[in-house]
């Protein structure tokens, strides 16, 4: 199972595709694509890259467990947190950060 | 110190400028990621884990109270209150946003400072030791001559996309404490028969994947050459460094696959041509730059014994300070004070704006205005007073700074690792407050003495795990992360890459290890004057081998 991740352009900010086309702060809003879907993916990724608004664009591997999403990677499990330490708060998007494909 | 004069000033305001107008590009779309990225990189602008990360170069570590304020200014109002200073003696601030860097860099420019150079494939900022200008055991500052070449470095247009990034260091005394036989070339100053004061050059070393100590390429350059001798160095490498392999492209594979005695016969042919020309440096312009860096006006005072024993009886954190944190000055009645930002549990290189603001008072109250960044990652009052030390420390407890560890098992380095860096493997940060927690009684580390563990999170070694006493680094293994742990390192004139021991660790058992590498060094050490790289040249890593791994 694969999600859609990437730095949104303005803060830098860590952001995942959620489900309705825009790029948002929660990975559990993170859209799963199966691995039939990806024709739907590599769609997402297309339509992304022409917002050019979201930078370092990654397919990132994670499991399901009891609906919960676990990035595969302790790299994403990071991305998603912030910094372990110190101990800050994750970077959040500003006002005009919104993105959507 | 160096001060900007029109043209500098000019330069970056106009590279200001001109940045903004990308950022302005960028945001309307006008320009993509794959065509701002490399113009980003120009200016110190990285994209990290969790946000952009801005690299200012602090030219060989050196800082004026201003400057510091306005780095304090920076972290206050455009990122998160704190500053990280590197291994390059750089500051990083890790949270800021695109559209602030304009000006951001605006302000940098109002007190002569910039991002330029901070990243990309050409000559990074130029490091020495941080004692410059002050130590007793100096021949010469280096600073007039590392101003010298970064301006012959600055925007050098044959040398702007170079096979790799190069770096180099320069140290003024015997006594190396700028690492210079780990960098791509390293210059030692020297006399010659003639007593006149040059410089050793040095080539080829370097950390990452490939440690590699340097090789001496030509034991004497006159200042007056050195550089069209620099200029023949880095012509050569960008000639023949390998642009087809990034890991193999820095000069030190180059000088290891061709020979020293290869690359020397061709910098010496090219030397023959560039000697006596453009790039001879008259003297009279190294005495103009070497004005800017004038010993400040000392006070004539009798030379200060410091009675270290009696201050530890009467105030014993006081006492240890004194005894790990001062540096001998050249000038009777002064020491260098070292500022350690290594506070137990602290991330290794971090200061909060308050604590840049405390300390830019300090230098301007008490240290002639001067500030220096190591590449230790503390700063450093060059020119303190023996009768304010008192003052000083008062201060610096107030705002959480008066550790007196500088050089002693806490006193680590550690880069940012998978906390912040894109590029990681693994955390660094936590591992190091973890080992200053279980070493934190300051009795222990004096007993322990001298000993440095250097940290990084990944094979590119900016934490310079190789040349630590006990070097450690983050590799990524099934998902986890996992520490090699390497003894033997040395980053002085007695240059060593560490050993690696065995296997990796897991995060949570590195503290452990690390315990029983100091205990087996306490009790196989011939006395408490043996350091603990000492006990190891003596003893091998046999019984070190044991003290993780068990008997083999
Ligand atoms: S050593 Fe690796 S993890 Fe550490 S700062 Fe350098 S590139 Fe990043």
């Amino acid at each position: 199972m694969e999600i859609l991740t990437g730095n949104e352009l303005m803060s830098g900010a860590t952001v995942y595709l959620d489900r309705d086309g825009h790029w948002v702060e929660g990975l559990q809003q993170a859209r799963v694509f199966l691995k039939e879907e990806a024709e739907a993916r590599d769609a997402a990724i297309a339509a992304t890259k022409k917002t050019m608004r979201i930078n370092s664009l990654e397919i990132e591997t994670v499991t399901l467990r009891d609906g919960v999403i676990h990035p595969d990677r302790i790299r994403e499990r990071i991305r998603a947190e912030g910094p372990t330490a110190p101990r800050f708060d994750r970077q959040h998007l500003d006002k005009d950060g919104h993105v959507s494909i | 110190m160096y001060r900007y004069d029109e043209f500098d000033a000019a330069f970056v305001r106009e590279r200001t400028a001109q940045f903004r107008d990308q950022v302005n590009r960028r945001l309307s779309g006008e320009i993509n990621e794959d065509q701002f990225r490399p113009l980003r990189l120009m200016n110190g602008l990285y994209l990290q884990l969790h946000a952009y990360m801005f690299r200012i170069a602090i030219p060989y570590g050196t800082l004026r109270s201003k400057q510091l304020r306005k780095l304090a200014y920076l972290a206050r109002t455009y990122d998160r209150g704190y500053g990280h200073f590197t291994t390059r003696t750089n500051i990083q601030f890790n949270w800021p946003k695109l559209r602030d860097i304009p000006d951001m860099m605006e302000h940098l420019n109002e007190v002569e400072m910039h991002a330029i150079q901070t990243s990309g494939n050409c000559i990074r900022n130029i490091s020495t030791d941080q004692f410059a200008g002050a130590a007793a055991d100096e021949i010469i500052d280096p600073r007039p001559v590392a101003e010298i070449l970064r301006q012959w470095s600055s925007l050098h247009p044959e040398f702007s996309y170079l096979p790799r990034k190069f770096k180099i260091a320069m140290i003024g005394a015997p006594s190396d404490r700028a690492a210079i036989k780990f960098h791509d070339i390293g210059l030692k100053a020297v006399t010659n028969d003639a007593g006149e004061i040059g410089w050793e050059v040095w080539v080829g070393g370097g950390l990452g994947r490939t440690p590699m100590i340097a090789k001496l390429i030509r034991g004497y350059v006159a200042h007056t050459d050195l550089l069209a001798y620099c200029e023949a160095i880095v012509r050569v490498y960008n000639r023949y460094g390998r642009r087809d392999n990034k890991f193999k492209a820095r000069i030190k594979i180059l000088v290891h696959e061709a020979g020293i005695d290869k690359i020397r016969e061709e910098v010496e042919a090219e030397f023959a041509q560039t000697k006596g020309g453009v790039l001879t440096l008259p003297q009279a312009e190294l005495d103009r730059i070497t004005t800017y860096f004038a010993a400040p006006d000392f006070e004539r005072v009798n030379a200060t014994q410091i009675d270290v024993l009696r201050e530890k009886e009467l105030d014993p954190a006081y006492g240890d300070w004194l005894e790990r944190n001062l540096h001998s000055h050249r000038q009777p009645g002064y020491v260098s004070v070292t500022i350690s930002l290594k506070p137990v549990g602290g991330a290794p290189g971090d200061a909060t704006d308050e604590q840049m603001e405390a300390i830019a008072n300090l230098a301007e109250n008490y240290s002639f205005d001067e500030l220096r960044v190591t590449h230790e990652q503390n700063l450093v009052l060059p020119h303190v007073r023996v009768s304010d030390l008192r003052e000083v420390y008062d201060t610096l407890v107030e705002n959480g700074l008066a550790t007196g560890n500088a050089g002693l098992i806490t006193d680590m380095i550690a880069c940012p690792g998978l906390d912040f860096c894109s590029l990681a493997n693994a955390r660094s940060i936590p591992l190091a407050q973890e080992i200053s927690r279980k070493f934190q009684d300051p009795q222990r580390q004096r007993d322990i003495g001298d000993l440095k563990i250097k940290i990084s999170g990944c094979i590119n070694a900016c934490g310079h795990h190789h040349v630590g006493h006990i070097g450690i680094l983050g590799v990524e293994k099934k998902g986890t992360e996992l520490y090699q742990i390497s003894v033997g390192g040395d980053g002085t004139e007695k240059a060593a890459i560490g050993d690696i021991l065995g296997h990796g660790f897991v995060a949570d058992d590195v503290p452990d290890a690390i315990e029983r590498l100091v205990e087996t060094y306490i009790a196989r050490r011939e006395s408490a004057d043996e350091p603990f790289i000492a006990a190891y040249r003596r003893l091998g890593d046999a019984p070190f081998k044991e003290a993780l791994y068990g008997a083999q």
